[in-house]
């Protein structure tokens, strides 16, 4: 299914000023793992031809790497000098039931982020360059190597999230974090939500760091309701947070240490949305809402007898909606609280994803989409 | 920052100070975020980075001062919280003298402000004159709704609401159970308006001085140290006023029996404290007027070398008032706060404690609006901590703060005396 | 003083400068516009002295509907405009020009809306940066981003230039820390970008907005991240003989998986300026000095320490100084923020910013060298050193015009060394008219047009800003 598979930004421009002057449209795709398969386009380019490792100084926690380059390959490589994506993106591939390899251009142009979002940031705040084409076929880099880089405007930020609606990224540079020493999770079992809610969001209010905050409600199976709290950093200093946070929240029992594999795979479950796996869910939305706010949608949410995964240090909750939900109706519920939400698997046919309620902000998005992409040929359904 | 003066401009010797300051100044900004008046109105040209341009601008082109100009300098409160904040070490103080005394050889004021400062001029620095002006003053304050309506009567207005209810009697201290072993000697400065306001403050110091063991000199009157005059530009009176004081101590410091000159109100204390360098070109008196700089102490200052005994734990809550003139034209800021612990108080700072409390010399009188906002925020800070007593330094900032608050407010030397044996202030009840 | 130009005045604007005027005075109240000449001057730079341009007039309006006012009245009056935080940009950010007018921020500084569970806080964006964590300091948070002119320098400012600080290591810079804006755009709409939740669907505006210099609009409020102030903190001073041996140990820290909150260099000029300033302790019989912060209870700052401590060993570290009370932790950053006024007392100086791959270090620091007293200056160096944000003051003096030229050619070699190495010109302090000019060293004519491009959507006629970040030549417009 794919049409073209380039194996330099060169290449790739010249075929983007052959494909504009025919009028072709364009739609990229990585790995194909988030169940996204460009549609409504006359050629699908793939950037599987982009790939390795094109720098990396483990000292300046810098990697650059083709678009197309496997992120296992990436996180390999920083694996073995210690060090790591902070923004631990979000594997689509169970949600999805997809199968191929994410790539490293694909998590950034969907600006990937993780049960980190809130401690270390999206994929966006770690990109800090990239090299692309955009629709006059031309190679634009912006950004660099460097982690401070103010100089002119910032498209890295516009390009990270853009799902290649702008152009096709050909490279990216992240900064990097070291893996810490250590980590552990505090689990506290068999909190309702509201408990949880308020353990969590007084917990990311202390000075212990949290990690990463999730609660995975009672799903009617052995383990029950689980609220999590994840600390990383050197031992003692982990330990001494551990005594700190379980003293802190003493009247909620004391939590469970967890470590090593099990704690990996706790969280792998919360990051790719594993409890929503299921077909069952026709659609799995995912909600990006204020903590203030979140109790009234949770409550909206339990009226209903929705399943929900709360990934709090993810900013986001996951709800698992039955095949004749009312899609838009949730989104305004949703929006009415200052939120909005994504429909990351559906049955239904999704609407254009960068839709904006506000006609100006909506014609600025379409301005930009023009400037780097005047005759409107990549990804063309997106905006 | 660069300047463009003519050099033959800086063969002033002003001008070349001046031009000095500009120099050092690189137009960061940072003392735009400390300055009073610019967190009032977030206009730079009242703030001391807009200032200095205006007065550079005004200076390096020999422009006469224009209303604008004028209006924006006479904003300034000379809190001096600029020099505190300034990296650079820009001399905003002596550049905004040297502003004001152009403003004053070269803008003819309207009549009512020049009759307003003329009478200020003409009466505060004279004791008796003042204590006069007082009585009549309270005479006139049930008119005070009408004169506001007169055209400058805003001031009139906030001048009458200053002034005292009731004038406390005007004992002279007298020196008395002097300790047997004589530790040191100091002269006084009598001052001028303080000791109208509140004759207390120099007799408190006297008793705990005495107690102490340290000699009173009796030296002539120095009458105003000159700061009154200086912060209106009058330049020439503020020398006359500087110059008599050192003629009234300068035989005893010249007889080498002055360990000190200590000043009770810190905004005298700051003024003494520059004579070195207002009088520097001044041939018969440069030597003197930085002798007397040089020996210049606040109280605090110098109670603070005297090594006070550690007193039992009091119950009062004290919310120290640090004056402008205090914490950024003398940058004393431990001494007051630690003699008050020594003497056994808890000692609480005040929220947002650089920021003046709108008194400033004549400010409050000249500049009534700005004056009333500063006294409102700093009393609501004062009231956050929620203290028993406030204590300053400065007999300006008693009366400002004591028109917006019922807290008692004393100064620093009265509590202190009160712990170590003397009279409870009368404003404690 | 003349080497960086600015755009001809529109002499028909000049022409009506009395009907714009009025137009401006029947739009809001009259202590919200200064026209007069006297008092526009001290609005003619920021700190950036050595250019300065008169302003028609100066608006300081006090709401976002002002703002939107004012712009659709000069946008429909074909006025250009340049939009002013505190006035503290080092890159002459806010310098205006004669045919424009100001629109200063700096009365939107009030504290609107601390929502504590979300750690966010909405603030208008005139407020100054430490203002935002004053704010929250009460209940424990903080504002991350800490430009050393935190003190003076506004939200809004921190927006357009992206600024970051000495802890950014950590904690990143504005980008990363702020969750949405209201824009007023050069038409007078008002945009609401982002919000209290993050990553808003569609293509990041605000992500585009910060950074982009007061050329996309103005930004009259914010919603900022806070974030829980740490247990406590303890910058640590160390010695070394000489810079490569600072940087090496820099390098190496990271390489051992440690990062500190921040690290600060300073060579030995820029240690005697600030320690004559802030008698912060600062060590003067070393060649090189790195400030390491670190956070925590105090175990865990004890844990960290040691292990800094045995890296500073192995690179030879001379001197070792603890912070030992709140009081010296506040001089010793004090010394460090105040660097660029405390220069000041010696010398004026020119400012730079370029970022570099900090495996550059020891090379750029002695090319640097080399650069500045080719030219028969001297320079004092501070800087990021955790990410390579470099920060020469090459001094000067600025009545001498040839010594000016002088080091604003030296400044030019530096930066363009910079990018030669792998970095960029401007690491936080923002391209401004400064670095105008030096833009094509890093970007290629379709790069820059594909940013001005971009630009074009929000301000096609040019209106904002418009003698900044992109050379004067060669600039896009949409046909």
């Amino acid at each position: 299914m794919t049409d073209f598979i380039p194996l330099s930004a060169p290449e790739l421009a010249q075929y983007v000023r052959q494909a504009s002057a025919t009028g072709e449209t364009l739609g990229v795709i990585g790995g194909g793992t988030r169940g996204l398969a460009p549609k409504d386009v006359s050629q699908i380019v793939s950037t599987s031809g982009l790939s390795g490792i094109t720098f990396y100084e483990p000292s300046e926690m810098v990697i650059g790497a083709r678009a197309g380059t496997p992120l296992t390959d990436v996180e390999q490589a920083l694996a073995d000098k210690g060090q790591m994506l902070a923004f631990e993106p979000m594997d689509h591939r169970p949600l999805m039931a997809t199968r191929g390899q994410p790539t490293i251009g694909a998590v950034a142009a969907c600006n990937i982020s993780g049960p980190r979002r809130v401690s270390a940031g999206a994929a966006r705040d770690h990109l800090i360059g990239i090299e692309m084409v955009n629709g006059r076929g031309e190679i634009i880099r912006s950004g660099g190597r460097v982690m401070k880089n103010v100089t002119g405007l910032d498209l890295v930020k516009l390009n990270a999230g853009a799902q290649g609606s702008l152009g096709i990224l050909t490279e990216v540079i992240f900064k990097l974090m070291p893996i810490r020493e250590q980590s552990l999770t505090l689990c506290w079992h068999g909190l309702d939500e509201a408990d949880a809610i308020a353990l969590m969001g007084e917990a990311m209010g202390t000075p212990f760091e949290i990690d990463a905050a999730a609660h995975i409600p009672d799903y009617g199976e052995e383990q029950g309701a689980r609220t999590l709290l994840r600390l990383e950093g050197f031992a003692p200093s982990c330990t001494y947070r551990f005594k700190q946070l379980a003293r802190l929240f003493s009247h909620h029992g004391q939590p469970e240490k967890i470590e090593g594999e099990k704690a990996r795979a706790l969280w792998r479950m919360v990051a790719n949305a594993e409890p929503f796996t299921s077909p069952d869910f026709a659609h799995v939305l995912r909600v990006h809402i204020a903590v203030s706010k979140a109790p009234r949608l949770l409550e909206y949410a339990s009226g209903w007898g929705v399943r929900t995964l709360i990934d709090w240090s993810g900013g986001l909750i996951w709800l698992g909606l039955e095949p004749d939900t009312d899609i838009a109706q949730w989104r305004q519920q949703i929006a009415a609280l200052g939120g909005h939400a994504r429909l990351v698997r559906s049955s239904q046919v999704p609407g254009p994803a960068f839709a904006s309620p506000d006609e100006k902000i909506a014609g600025l998005m379409s301005g930009i989409k023009h400037a780097f992409d005047p005759a409107g040929i990549f990804n063309p359904g997106i905006l | 920052m660069q300047t463009q003066f003519a050099p033959e401009r800086l063969a002033d010797s002003q001008m070349a100070e001046s031009e000095k300051i500009l120099r050092s100044c690189v137009h960061c900004g940072f003392c735009t975020a400390t300055c009073p008046t610019y967190l009032l109105e977030g206009d730079e040209l009242d703030s001391p980075r807009g200032r200095i341009y205006l007065i550079k601008d005004m200076l390096e082109n020999d422009k006469p001062a224009s209303a604008d100009v004028v209006k924006h300098v006479d904003r300034c409160l000379s809190c001096l919280s600029c020099m505190t904040t300034c990296p650079s070490g820009v001399h905003y103080m002596h550049l905004v003298d040297h502003a004001r005394a152009h403003i004053e050889k070269t803008y003819r004021r309207p009549l009512a402000d020049r009759f307003i400062r003329a009478v200020l001029a003409a009466i505060l620095p004279y004791p008796n004159r003042f204590r006069a002006a007082l009585a009549l003053g309270r005479l006139g304050q049930p008119l005070a709704p009408v004169l506001a309506k007169l055209p400058g009567g805003e001031r009139l207005k906030s001048m009458l609401a200053l002034v005292p209810q009731k004038l406390p009697r005007a004992p002279k201290p007298t020196q008395q159970n002097l300790a047997a072993a004589k530790k040191g000697r100091v002269a006084l400065l009598a001052g001028c308006a303080q000791q109208v306001l509140d004759p207390e403050i120099n007799a408190a110091t006297t008793r705990l001085l005495n107690r102490l063991g340290i000699e009173i000199a009796d030296t002539k009157d120095t009458g105003c140290c000159g700061a009154l005059v200086h912060h209106m530009g009058k330049e020439h009176q503020g020398h006359v006023a500087a110059k008599r004081a050192i003629d009234a101590w300068w035989p005893e410091i010249e007889a080498g029996k002055l360990d000190a000159i200590i000043i009770t109100a810190s905004g005298c204390g700051t003024t003494i404290k520059d004579y070195g360098f207002m009088l520097r070109d001044d041939p018969d008196y440069a030597h003197k007027a930085k002798a007397v700089s040089e020996l210049a102490l606040d109280i605090t200052q110098y109670l603070a070398t005297l090594d006070l005994p550690k007193g039992e734990p009091r119950e009062e809550v004290i919310a120290y008032h640090s004056a402008c003139s205090m914490q950024h034209g003398q940058q004393i800021r431990d001494e007051p706060k630690n003699l008050l612990k020594t003497a056994g108080f808890t000692v609480k700072d005040v929220p947002e404690g650089h920021i003046c409390c709108g008194s400033a010399g004549t400010y409050n009188i000249l500049q009534p609006g700005f004056a009333t906002r500063l006294r409102d925020r700093k009393v609501k800070n004062i009231e956050r901590v929620a203290p028993d007593l406030i204590a300053t330094g400065n007999i300006g900032c008693m009366t400002q703060i004591g028109t917006g608050t019922d807290i008692p407010i004393i100064h620093t030397i009265q509590v202190l005396d009160w712990a170590y044996g003397g009279p409870k202030p009368a404003a404690l009840g | 003083m003349t080497a960086i130009a600015f755009a001809q005045p529109d002499a028909a604007i000049l022409a009506r400068r009395d009907a714009i005027v009025a137009g401006l005075a029947a739009l809001v109240p009259s202590d919200v516009l200064i026209t007069n000449p006297d008092e526009c001057r001290a609005y003619e730079t920021d700190a950036f002295t050595a250019y300065r341009r008169m302003p028609m007039a100066v608006l300081l309006p006090r709401s976002t509907q002002e703002v939107a006012a004012i712009m659709a009245f000069c946008q429909e009056q074909g006025v250009n405009v340049v939009a002013r935080g505190a006035g503290t940009s080092l890159a002459g950010g806010a310098i205006p020009q004669e045919d424009a007018v100001v629109i200063g921020v700096s009365r939107l500084n009030r504290v609107l809306e601390f929502d504590r569970p979300n750690r966010t806080l909405k603030v208008e964006a005139g407020i100054t940066n430490l203002a935002v964590s004053a704010a929250v300091a009460p209940d424990g948070f903080f504002y991350a981003p800490d430009p050393s002119s935190q003190l003076a320098c506004t939200i809004a400012g921190n927006i357009a230039m992206n600024s970051g600080g000495a802890h950014c290591l950590k904690y990143g810079v504005t980008t990363n820390n702020v969750l949405g804006a209201t824009v007023v755009l050069a038409d007078g709409s008002i945009v609401e970008l982002g919000g209290d939740a993050m990553d808003m669907p569609g293509l990041d505006l605000l992500g585009l907005i910060v950074g982009s210099e007061g050329q996309l609009g103005i930004v009259t409020e914010a919603i900022l991240r806070v974030l829980p102030l740490a247990e406590g903190a303890r910058p640590v001073l160390f010695g070394f003989d000489t810079s490569e041996d600072a940087g090496a140990c820099v390098a190496a820290i990271i390489g051992a998986g440690i990062v500190p909150v921040a690290m600060e260099f300073m060579d030995k000029p820029a240690i005697e300026i600030c320690e004559a300033f802030a008698k912060a302790g600062y060590p003067l019989d070393v060649g090189a000095m790195l400030i390491i912060e670190v956070e925590g209870s105090d175990d865990e700052i004890d844990f960290t320490l040691q292990k800094i401590v045995e890296i500073a060993n192995g690179h030879g570290v001379k001197v070792i100084k603890q912070s030992r009370s709140a009081t010296e932790t506040a001089q010793i950053w004090k010394g460090r923020k105040s660097a660029f006024g405390a220069t000041g007392r010696i010398a004026d100086y020119l400012c730079m910013d370029g970022t570099i791959p900090t495996s550059q270090l020891p090379y750029v620091l002695k090319r640097m060298s080399e650069i500045v007293a080719g030219y028969g200056l001297r320079v004092a160096n501070v800087f990021h050193a955790g990410d390579g944000n470099l920060h020469p003051l090459i001094l000067f003096n600025a009545n001498d015009p040839e010594e000016l030229a002088k080091a604003e050619m030296a400044g030019a070699d530096i930066l363009t060394l910079c990018v030669e190495v792998g970095g960029c010109l401007t690491g936080e302090h923002g391209v401004g008219i400064e670095k105008r000019d030096l833009m094509p060293k890093q970007f290629t004519r379709e790069e820059l047009d594909q940013q001005m491009r971009v630009r074009a959507v929000f301000d096609p006629q040019w209106r904002l800003n418009p003698s900044k970040v992109f050379p004067l030549e060669n600039r896009w417009m949409p046909q």
